[in-house]
């Protein structure tokens, strides 16, 4: 791991960033939350672009937060490899992991998730989910939930699932005259959307949102 | 002029191999409310489902004609713009997408599939100021997401409105009294009849006679394993009060 590329966010801060997959910008290796701060992170891949990442989060100091949120939307031939390390080191710190991806086309999504809680760290409190939504036959989904808890006095929890378009849903909205290019656009933006509701910004979150919702279109024609 | 909205002959229809449907025949004039009332497993929702075009349901015999048109070769969405509407008995909750984005996209729809032009965005938040007024649904439900969190009477509130959005010729109501207090029933049977006209009719489809207190039918059908049994003037729905189904 590059030993440069960590960002440390001091006691009683926060940092708050949105990563798009294939910007210059890349995600920091390492993210050290000291006490009392926060990290707030949200990564966007859209499709068409071939996204690998590594983060380890580290929650260095007591009353420390970091919540890691991430879309990914895939209708060619994308490959998303997205590996996260979240090491809760001191008691009192919170972390939640939000996942969230529309697997398309002959794309590939690999999701790792670790949440390791060290034996001092009680009162962690620590979720983490990652959720996909096949729309195709030959687009793959691995995902690998892992915690290494030590400590007894915790909450942590993780979800990992891998779908299909809800038929229910469809039928209710082709019902009231939506076509069904239109349906699945709202149902992957609805599915979407609690990523999107990490992003606190309200103008960020109209935008992105917008942009999501593009690429969700661009790929739902294609099914 | 033809008066008959819905003409359905013969229908047959089930789901995964298993016929629930087993020939059902019904004719609907306009300007009428017909009652479809019978026991649970009947068929009652399957007659719904497979009239709105649900496609996880298979039709193995007859015919539908919706205003002249094959029903059955049309796309749920087709339906809808030709003038069916169905209320479901379990209305779908779609978190992240607000009632406005959600009826923007389904009146936008409905004048594409028209050939209209998409409505402008003044125009179209008057129009749901006014139908939402008209089921008493307060303003802020406009930024609600869809059913989520809503009450068993908001989501049937919200169901009516929807109907009252599309003004449809024929409206299939489900189940709609279920779950729903005196309060809910009222104002949603109120919503109903002020929506009917001589031109449009409408299907309520019921286990019980409390909806029909307050929406009154014309003719009402017992539909019992997939067969309408009997057919009657709303003078039956108090003959099934009294001796229940199983002397039909």
């Amino acid at each position: 791991m590059d030993v440069h590329n960590t960002v440390t966010v001091p006691a009683g801060q926060s940092f708050n960033k949105i990563y798009i997959a294939g910007n210059e910008e890349a995600l920091p290796g390492k993210i050290v939350v000291e006490k009392d701060a926060k990290a707030e992170i949200v990564i966007l891949s859209m499709p068409g672009t071939e996204y690998e990442c590594s983060l380890e989060v580290v929650l260095a100091g007591r009353g420390a937060s970091a919540d890691i949120a991430g879309a990914y939307v895939c209708g060619h031939d994308e490959k998303i490899r997205i590996s996260v390390d979240m090491r809760h080191e001191v008691p009192d710190c919170t972390s939640r992991q939000l996942f969230k991806g529309i697997a398309g086309g002959h794309s590939s999504v690999d999701f790792y998730g670790k949440i390791t809680v060290v034996k001092d760290a009680q009162h962690t409190e620590a979720y983490q989910e990652n959720h996909n939504i096949l729309i195709s036959d030959y687009a793959k989904v691995n995902t690998k939930p892992q915690l290494e808890i030590y400590a007894d006095d915790v909450k942590c929890s993780h979800g990992a699932t891998i779908g299909r378009l809800n038929e229910e849903e469809q039928f209710y909205m082709r019902s009231r005259g939506i076509s069904l290019e239109d349906a699945r656009v709202l149902q992957m933006i609805s599915f979407l959307s609690p990523v999107l509701g990490t992003i606190s910004d309200p103008e960020l979150h109209g935008q992105k949102t917008a942009e999501l919702e593009e690429a969700v279109r661009s790929i739902v024609k294609a099914i | 002029m033809n008066d008959i909205l819905l003409k359905v002959e013969g229908l047959r229809a089930g789901i995964e191999g298993k016929e629930i449907l087993k020939g059902v025949d019904l004719t609907i004039r306009r300007g009428e409310i017909h009652a479809v009332m019978g026991p649970n497993g009947a068929g009652k929702s399957t007659l719904s489902a497979v009239l709105a075009g649900k496609p996880q349901f298979n039709v193995t015999d007859g015919t539908v004609e919706f205003m002249g048109r094959d029903l059955l070769s049309m796309s749920p969405e087709e339906r809808s713009w030709a003038g069916l509407f169905l209320s479901f008995q379990y209305p779908v909750e779609i978190p992240g997408v607000t009632i406005t984005n959600f009826m923007k996209t389904a009146v936008n729809s409905h004048r594409k599939g028209k050939g209209l032009e998409p409505l402008k965005a003044g125009d179209f938040l008057k129009m749901m100021r006014e139908k939402m007024e008209f089921v008493q649904m307060r303003p802020e439900f406009a930024k609600r997401e869809v059913n989520v969190g809503f009450s068993g009477g908001e989501k049937k509130r919200n169901e009516i409105f929807q109907m009252a959005m599309f003004d449809p010729m024929l409206a299939i109501l489900d189940e709609t009294d279920s779950g729903l207090d005196v309060d809910a029933l009222r104002i949603v049977a109120n919503g109903v009849n002020a929506l009917h006209t001589p031109e449009n009719a409408a299907i309520v489809i019921t286990h019980y006679q409390r909806l029909l207190d307050y929406i009154v039918p014309d003719v009402v059908h017992v539909l019992k394993d997939g067969r309408i049994v009997k057919t009657a003037g709303r003078e039956l729905v108090a003959a099934i009060e009294e001796n229940g189904y199983d002397s039909l």
